[in-house]
Formats: C-alpha cells, structure tokens, sequence
C-alpha cells in the first residue's frame, strides 16, 4: 500500500512516514501541492494525505482540482483548523475523511487504513476486517483459518453493512433498513438475536462490539 | 433584565414632547383668555358707563325749580323705591304705592332712595342731585360723588363702595335754571360683572377647545413623526442578536441618520475585530497545532524504535506532556472560538442532537473502549438551532470529562430529548460527582481537578458553560440519575423561539 503525503511541517512529514512505515504502509512525501501532479502521473497512490495549510496552493484547492481532473484517489485531509466550515469545505469538495491536529499516530492509521479497505471494497469486492475476508461479490467471509462461514441471508447483509462503515457505529434501524425489504417487519430484538449469531460464527477472527444505546460496531479482533 | 427596566424609565422622546408642548399650551391659554378678557372688558365698561351718564342726563333733564326757589324733581323717571335684595315685583304704579304727587315725593327726601332702573333689571340704583357746596338738594345724600374736572356738561365717573354695595358713579355737572347742580346716578355692577363673566365663559370655553384641538394634532403629529423612529426599532429588534449586518440608511429620517451612522460605524468594528480575531485564532490555530502534531508523532516514532525499558518510560513521561500541552492548546482555541461575538448568525443551523449523540459517541468510543467504560446512549428526537461545530465542541467536552472522571469498567451515558417543549443534551457518568458546593466553581477556566487520566486543562466545562451562554442555554451540574456520579444537563430554550 502506498500513500502520499502532502505536508509542508518536516517533523510532522518526518514522523508520519516513520509512523506509517511501522503500519506497513509505504509513504512518498512531498512539501507543496505543485508538486503533487508529477508524482501521481508516475506512481500508483492508494491514499493522499493532504494538509490544508500548505504554502502556495493550498489543500483546498488541491482537492478541487484532483477532483475535477477526475481523480478517484481517496483523500484524507489534515488541518490545524478545527471549524465546520473547514470540514464541510473539504468534504464537499470531495476528500473522503477529516482529521484535526493534533492526533496520534495509530488514529492516523486507522483512518488511512478503514479508507483504503473501503475503496478496496469499491473496485477489489474484497475487504479484510481484522483477521475476516469478505468478499463482496462472492458474498462470503472467510475466517482466520480461511474457512468459509456458513451464514444466513440475514447475518450476511449484516455483516456487509457493518463492513462497509467497518470501525464507526452503525445504528439498529440502518441494520434493519439493510436486512428487510420494504414489505417485511422486523424488531429490534431480532436484530440483536441476528448479531448475536454472526457474532458467535465470525470467532476470534472479527468482532461485534454492541454500544448502548447507539448500534454496533464491527472491529479488529 | 436590569438594563430593560432602567431604559423604560427614562423618559421617552414623546413623553418630553408632550410635557413640553402641553405646558406651554396652558400658558398661552391663560395667556390669551386674559389678553381677551382685557380686550373687551374696556368697551363693554365704557357702554355701561354710557348708559348710566345718560341716566343722569336724564335725571337732570327732570330737575325744575320750585315756588320757593328750591329745585326739585319734577317727575321722578324711574320705577319704585325698594331696598336691594327684598325687591317685589315691578308694580303699575311707576310711581309708587305711597308718593303720589312729585311734591311729596321731592319732600320725602328720604335717606336711602332706591330706584330701580328698568323694570326687571338685576342693578340697584342710587342718586343724588346736590350744589357744588357738597348739599344735597335731592336723594342719598351719602352716595359719593365721582371727581372730575368741574367744567359744566362734563361726566366724571368712579368706582366706590357704599352701603356694602359696589357701585359704579357716574357725576354729570349741569346747570338748572342758572343753578349749578351735580347730578350723581350709582348704580351695582352685577349686571356688568354678570356680561363680562359671561363673555370670560365662553372665551375660556372656546379657548379651551382650541387648545385641545391643538394639542390633539400635536400628539397625532409625533405619533406620526415618530414613526420612522418606531420602525428603525422594530428593525433592529427582528434582527438576530448575533448579526453584525449595518442597518439600512435608507428609510431613516434625516435626524436620525447620523445614530445610525454611528451605530453602523460600531457594527462595522465589531465585525473587523471578530473577524481579526477569527483570522487570528485560525493562524494561531495553525501556528500551534502543528509543531505539537510532529512533536507527539516524534515521540510515539521514537517509543516505537527504542527497545530501552527505561527510555521508553521517559518516552511516556514526555508523550504525556506534550499530549496535555496539545490538549490544553486545543481547549484555549476553542473557548477563544466559542465566545458569541464571534460566530454569525449564518452559523446557526438545525441540528439533529440524536446524529450529534452518534457522531460524539463515535468519535470518543474507542478511548472508553481502552477503559473498558460502557459508553452508551438514551436519545428521543430533538433538534435545536445552533452552531453545529460548537454544540459539537460541547458534546466533546462533556463527555471528555466525564471520561475522565469516571473509574475503569464505569458508565457513561448521553442523553437526549426534550423536556417539555426544550430540546436537552446530557452527559451522565458513574464516577465520584461533584458535590453541590464545588459545581459553580468547576465551570471556572482553569479550575482543574485530577482526574482518572491525569491533569485535565481546566477549561473542558468553561467551555461548555460559553457555548451554552452562545445558545441561550441552561448549563447545570446535577447528581446522576443512577448511582454517585455526576449528570451535566445543557437544557436549550424552546423549540418555538427561533434564536
């Protein structure tokens, strides 16, 4: 896996590529957004790191333009800035994920990490929770052991919903609204008795954490 | 509201112009009635006069000289003789009941003669026909005379009191037969004081309508005047109390203009200075963040490399302070940007407080997770009108307090919903709480407790408690609905009020 990093501080570009490299991910760092065109003409990206205050042009503008030339490229904005306005700019413009200096590094990396499983999942079909495989066009997961789980109908689109927001909370009613169709009911404890059975069947390999209150989250294990 | 109260009693621009227009009014009013009053009271007192001098002539006239060289009157021309205030009505007899002949009347010469001078008039009339020696020749030998010049046909008259009557004299100077006589006719003044009371009624009367018409037209023309004033106030006061947008100079009255010049003047510095201020948080933002961004990302490299027990210890101990030092940084930022002058009211959306809950709860989750805190949350529908990235901040630092404060394995809840008709935000922990005369002072800057993960900043509810100022919110510090822990509530106004 190979980033791109666009920023401009040398000890925080010094400290994400070492922390990063320690992640397993290769990063190319760059201190200004002109330089950014040469490299990607040359070298595959699965993942920019932006910085919006860069000297010259800036993040913002960077964004738009990939954008604009069409670019797929997931994009992760760094800012010192921490308004919403900044935040919706950026997202509107079309980057993939915020995140607000000062953060640690395994934060970074988890981020880098759930945006590049899901632009996987968009052109691989294939996701990897933790230890669990999910293919998406196969529908199916395998474990740790590389067996094949035997899952209902039900506990797939779970765990495929779940996979695809895979590290934020899913709600009960979005699980709901990704199990049924328009023609069928079901409650909230039936839900629960669904995940409570994938949970059995995904083993050591992933988990379901249930948060109270608020839905489920699927993890590393 | 103190300020409100003190405005309301200070006198309004209307009020002045009332008391100031009325109170001269009624001046002028007493003013003219007198004026009026002076203005007809001399001719009217001059025709009265008139009158009476001619009676005198009159009386005069009657005057002839008798066998024995006396002058007497030869026929008396006025009615019967009567005290005043026990008068019978007129008789027949214009001569009285009593004195037939002219003679014996002359020769009566009583002390007192009254005579009436037209049958049903209100006056009591005297006279006395006496020489220039001071004799009376004939009638009241007591009535005064009037001085004058003592030229023959001349009339002299005069004010004097007799027999407790006011009378009014008139003193005609003639000749009778080459005898020089004085004739003296008095006559009381109620008929006179009757015309002019009379003439004072009805110019107090249309005098007095005059000036309440007047006044009327006064106060419709300030209600009408202080009209574009009354609108300017109706305009600010439908504005948002966070807009720095200038007022409109365009239907303001000349008079006016120049406050709301200078108003717009002040607006337009408050906006620079919340914009400056802005500008400078964001490069202090910057400025900041990001040294303390490669700093901690150094460190946590640097633990990563070194296998050294101790050093890596060392490590922690310098993580640590660097990671407070950020936090800190980050708190100071943001009580700086939650302060209210600073946001606009374009900042003020709808926000969902159950996807608020959500996204706190998501981004907080894994921290609670290291602790193994049940993080949880108890939401009903409710929205409220707010800056979303404050509320937001707020919900952050609820809940990074009470992560703080809450023991390993503890509990934390987020709640939201509406009370009544306010929408409500809160933050329940299962920690040790706060004891009701602590919880003022925890909503002070830098008032720090220790916490479960260190030293915080002290600013976390300082925060919170600015940013509910921002939204009219209530901030209260209450004791955990379950167990010894503390329950922060952000109580929002209702949903009806638009701000």
């Amino acid at each position: 896996m190979r980033i791109l990093l666009v920023e401009d501080d040398p000890l925080v570009s010094d400290a994400i590529v070492r922390g990063l490299a320690t992640a397993g991910y290769v990063v190319d760092a760059v201190t200004d957004a002109e330089s950014v065109q040469s490299r990607l003409d040359t070298t595959h990206y699965d993942l920019a790191i932006v910085d919006l205050g860069l000297p010259g042009e800036d993040g913002f503008t960077l964004v738009r333009r990939l954008r604009r030339d069409g670019s797929s490229l997931p994009l992760l904005i760094v800012t010192a800035r921490d308004g919403l306005d900044d935040r919706v700019n950026a997202l509107d413009l079309g980057a993939d994920d915020y995140l607000v200096k000062p953060f640690a590094l395994p934060e970074l990396a988890a981020r880098c990490r759930a945006l590049i499983r899901r632009a996987t999942a968009a052109t691989a079909n294939e996701m990897t929770v933790g230890q669990l495989r999910i293919d998406l066009a196969g529908r199916r997961a395998m474990d740790n052991a590389g067996r094949v789980l035997e899952l209902t109908r039900r506990e797939w689109s779970i765990l495929e919903c779940l996979a695809h927001h895979s590290g934020r909370v899913v709600s009960k009613e979005r699980l709901i609204q990704a199990i049924v169709s328009w023609d069928e009911e079901i409650s909230g404890n039936a839900i629960e008795v669904h995940v409570s059975r994938l949970r059995a069947k995904l083993g050591e390999s992933a988990t379901v954490r249930g948060i109270r209150g608020l839905g489920y989250r699927l993890d590393d294990a | 509201m103190a300020t409100g109260s003190k405005l309301r009693r200070a006198p309004s621009i209307r009020g002045r112009l009332v008391v100031y227009l009325l109170l001269p009014l009624v001046l002028l009013l007493v003013a003219s009635i007198w004026a009026d009053h002076k203005t007809f009271v001399t001719p009217l007192y001059d025709a009265f006069d008139r009158a009476l001098s001619h009676t005198a002539v009159a009386i005069a006239a009657h005057l002839e000289r008798g066998k024995d060289g006396q002058l007497y009157l030869e026929k008396p021309p006025f009615g019967p003789r009567h005290p005043p205030g026990n008068e019978p009505p007129p008789p027949d007899d214009v001569f009285g009941n009593h004195d037939k002949s002219p003679e014996r009347f002359v020769a009566r010469n009583g002390p007192a003669v009254w005579r009436r001078l037209f049958p049903g008039a209100r006056d009591s009339f005297l006279y006395r026909v006496s020489l220039p020696d001071g004799r009376t020749l004939i009638g009241d030998e007591g009535l005064p005379i009037a001085q004058g010049n003592n030229a023959v046909g001349d009339f002299s008259f005069s004010d004097a009191t007799y027999r407790q009557l006011v009378l009014r004299i008139a003193s005609y100077r003639t000749q009778v037969d080459g005898q020089a006589v004085i004739v003296s006719v008095g006559e009381t003044v109620n008929r006179r004081s009757h015309a002019v009371r009379r003439l004072d009624t009805v110019i107090g009367i249309s005098d007095g309508i005059q000036l309440l018409l007047v006044l009327g037209l006064c106060l419709f023309g300030i209600t009408v005047a202080l009209r574009p004033i009354n609108r300017l106030r109706e305009r600010i006061a439908e504005r948002q109390p966070q807009s720095l947008q200038p007022l409109p100079l365009e239907p303001v009255p000349s008079e006016v203009r120049p406050l709301v010049q200078s108003l717009n003047t002040l607006l337009t510095t408050v906006r620079d200075a919340a914009q400056a201020q802005q500008h400078f948080l964001t490069n202090a933002a910057h400025q900041l963040r990001t040294p303390l961004t490669g700093l901690k990302a150094q460190l946590e490299v640097l633990a990563s490399e070194t296998h050294d027990e101790a050093q890596q210890e060392r490590i922690a101990r310098l993580y640590g302070s660097v990671d407070r030092l950020a936090h800190t940084a980050s708190q100071l930022l943001a009580l700086a940007r939650a302060e209210p002058s600073t946001h606009s009211p374009g900042d003020f959306t709808d926000v969902q407080l159950e996807a608020l809950i959500g996204t706190v709860a998501d981004a907080m989750l894994d921290r609670t997770i290291a602790r193994d805190i049940d993080l949880g949350a108890e939401c009903a529908p409710a929205h409220v009108r707010g800056v979303h990235w404050l509320l937001h901040e707020l919900l952050i630092n609820l809940v990074d307090n009470a992560i703080r404060h809450t023991p390993d394995g503890g509990r934390i809840t987020l709640r939201c919903g509406m009370h009544g008709h306010a929408p409500y935000l809160e933050v329940e922990d299962s920690g040790p709480g706060i004891p009701p005369a602590e919880r003022e002072r925890v909503r002070e800057r830098f008032y720090s407790t220790a916490g479960k993960e260190g030293q915080s900043s002290g600013l976390g509810l300082a925060i919170v408690e600015e940013i509910a100022r921002g939204h009219q919110a209530r901030f209260e510090i209450l004791d955990a609905l379950e167990g010894t822990g503390a329950r922060m509530r952000v109580e929002f106004r209702p949903a009806a009020a638009k701000e």
